[in-house]
């Protein structure tokens, strides 16, 4: 039993905090489609859970996910999760993946866009008959109205495809585990500069977070998060080690680090107040992250249901 | 970083299931009552003689020397065989941390093992009537007198004193507030004791009131005016995983999702589900928690942040079962177990003051 990060999975994750501090700051969500990916790739973070005949590091995802929560922090933009954790299951094989010269947008069963194919070379959709691999060249994308403007989402028709032949499990469990390390990052970095905001916005003569009905939403906050990350830790470990409820484990973190994310968000526009509510303050990137992730790979309330379909079945067993 | 257990911890574990299922008795009378209390007191040198009543102490007073994890292993079989409440658990869990660490060898040989038994039953005596989330503001006081103190004042809330043997409290011995406190223990004979019931209608509290007590300077926890730093220390092994491990909540919760599953009502089986998926969330924040611990870290504020949780999911949990149950509620377990639970949010601090401390001291917001 050894229930934390190792310094080297820590020390990942402060890498990839100081490059997108530098190379993804908050302006750069205005201007910039991938800020901060040519670093990232320079670092070989999207080689990480390739296997090494595929030039990855074959790291586990566990291994991964101070650095993935740290994408949520800095809300990076672009298909992360889809090119650094779903692909490397996907489509290993596919030529310069790990280098980060090739992006990869996915479009998993139940939802019903795929984001930032904008950016893709590569698609995968999932259909009736299975996962199919789309090209850029073979794709029309219409942009769909959405909550995150810098995760757009995309209809996807395509004419020509080449059909996928493994499983699509491995990949999706994983990307619903890093979108919720993601959500986790969010929620930290909503809370962080909420508390800053805080404590310099004066009211009635005192910082607005000396006041009791302000500090317990914060603190609502620090809890919801700090419970829901060891449900992400331990889904990952669930997935990695094949444990008989690793998707219910799965849900189980999603559907906590949604809310944790969502609950965040909430209380973040309301501690800001009016400033919060417009578009030139930074805050609506990371509010937008919030609600645009808590809805991929299955909504709350689907990863809910689930959670609750296996508990009615009859399967109250635990991992550990 | 993994969640495997040892082959030492799944064989304790296995040892703590075997021996709680052929040992754990049924259903005993309420602890707040003579016949009750009795009984819960036998069932502790039960466990006791099993060397299962403490198992996280040294040898010497009565434990195993477990670790953390394996006393959390211990907690889960032990809520999980529905073995009785722990009429001990004022002394074990919440002087006992103090004493081992703030106390003479002779104070720890002296009461360790008998509390161990269940031979002294301890009551803690905080709360005064003008010094509720205000601990502070107490006005009992403790007099020099030859060698040792007379205590004078009024105690209340007092849980278990009712029928416990001894106590353990705050008493001004100099300066104001948190400065010139000491920490007593005292023997409950000789104190006027007043039994409150409670929501249940037995006497869970009492009043206590001291005219003058005598008690010697063997009776002195630490140094005379430490008594606040000494008390923080027992209130965050309270507030942190000591007090209220998971494996409470966990039995709670697998009853709950059994109860929901007989109602059929998927919206409410919604609700147990997510009550089953938070208990499993404070396990594994606990076992992190644990790490931290084993590493040395102290955890200090953010044991705030594991009482709000753990102390409002009891409450959902059996606030729920009530839904569940209408008025059979009264017929089952669970109506005892709401009121308890009602009680979480404001024991061991209130949840209003458990949110300021996560604000001001975790998060650094400005008090």
């Amino acid at each position: 039993m050894d229930f934390g990060f190792t310094d080297e999975q820590l020390a990942l994750g402060a890498t990839v905090r100081d490059v997108l501090r530098a190379h993804c700051p908050p302006a750069a969500l205005r201007t910039e489609r991938r800020p901060g990916w040519d670093q990232l790739a320079a670092l070989g973070f999207f080689g990480l859970l390739l296997p090494p005949e595929s030039d990855g590091l074959g790291l586990r995802l566990v291994d991964v996910l101070p650095a993935l929560e740290e994408t949520g922090r800095a809300c990076l933009p672009g298909p992360v999760v889809e090119t650094a954790v779903a692909a490397p299951y996907l489509v290993a094989g596919a030529p310069k993946l790990a280098s980060g010269a090739v992006c990869v947008s996915v479009l998993p069963p139940g939802q019903a866009y795929a984001p930032d194919a904008d950016l893709a070379d590569l698609i995968v959709v999932a259909g009736a008959d299975g996962l199919r691999l789309v090209a850029k060249e073979a794709v029309r994308l219409t942009p769909r109205p959405g909550v995150d403007p810098c995760r757009p989402l995309f209809e996807v028709a395509f004419d020509e495809s080449e059909r996928l032949s493994g499983p699509a499990g491995p990949a999706l469990r994983r990307a619903t585990v890093a979108t919720a390390a993601q959500l986790i990052g969010v929620a930290r970095e909503l809370l962080a500069v909420s508390v800053a905001y805080a404590g310099v916005r004066t009211q009635f003569g005192a910082p607005i977070g000396s006041f009791q009905a302000v500090k317990h939403q914060l603190a609502d906050v620090a809890v919801a998060a700090d419970f829901a990350a060891p449900l992400v830790w331990r889904a990952a470990l669930a997935v990695e080690g094949s444990a008989a409820t690793a998707d219910r484990d799965v849900s189980a973190a999603k559907a906590a680090a949604g809310e944790a994310a969502t609950l965040a968000a909430r209380v973040a526009l309301q501690v800001h107040g009016a400033i919060g509510y417009t578009e030139e303050l930074d805050l609506r990137f990371w509010l937008a992250r919030a609600w645009s992730l808590s809805a991929a790979y299955g909504t709350t309330a689907v990863h809910r249901e689930r959670v609750r379909a296996s508990l009615v079945a009859g399967d109250l067993g635990r991992y550990p | 970083m993994d969640l495997d257990f040892s082959p030492a911890e799944r064989d304790f574990r296995a040892e703590v299931r075997d021996w709680l299922s052929t040992n754990a008795p049924g259903p005993l009378p309420s602890m707040d009552t003579t016949e009750g209390f009795e009984a819960h007191r036998a069932w502790e040198a039960r466990l006791a003689d099993a060397r299962l009543s403490v198992v996280s102490w040294p040898e010497e007073y009565g434990g195993r020397g477990a670790s953390l994890i394996e006393w959390l292993i211990f907690e889960e079989e032990y809520w999980a065989a529905g073995a009785p409440a722990r009429v001990t658990q004022n002394g074990i869990f919440l002087l006992a941390p103090s004493l081992m660490r703030f106390g003479t060898p002779e104070q720890r040989r002296r009461w360790l093992p008998r509390m161990a038994r269940g031979d002294d039953v301890w009551a803690q005596a905080w709360s005064e009537p003008e010094a509720g989330s205000d601990l502070a503001a107490l006005t009992s006081r403790a007099e020099p007198a030859p060698g040792g103190w007379r205590l004078y004042g009024h105690k209340t809330w007092s849980s278990r004193a009712a029928y416990a043997t001894h106590g353990f409290g705050l008493f001004r011995t100099s300066g104001t507030r948190h400065k010139g406190l000491t920490y007593f223990l005292f023997p409950l004979d000789e104190v006027a004791v007043r039994p409150i019931a409670q929501l249940d209608g037995l006497p869970g509290f009492a009043e206590l009131h001291f005219d003058g007590v005598y008690v010697d300077e063997s009776m002195v926890l630490g140094e005379a005016g430490e008594g606040w730093r000494i008390a923080m220390a027992t209130t965050s092994s309270e507030r942190g995983l000591t007090l209220r491990s998971p494996g409470r909540f966990l039995a709670t919760a697998d009853r709950l999702v059994a109860l929901a599953r007989s109602a059929g009502d998927p919206a409410l089986a919604d609700r147990a589900a997510r009550c089953w998926v938070e208990a499993e969330a404070y396990r594994l924040h606990t076992f992190q928690t644990a790490r931290r611990i084993m590493a040395g870290e102290e955890i200090g504020a953010a044991a705030s942040m594991g009482k709000v949780f753990w102390s409002e999911l009891d409450l959902r949990m059996h606030a729920l079962a009530m839904e569940l149950l209408g008025e059979r509620a009264g017929e089952t377990p669970w109506l005892d177990g709401f009121l308890f639970s009602l009680a979480g949010p404001i024991y061991a601090g209130t949840n209003e003051i458990q949110r300021n401390i996560i604000a001001e001291r975790v998060l650094g917001l400005p008090r």
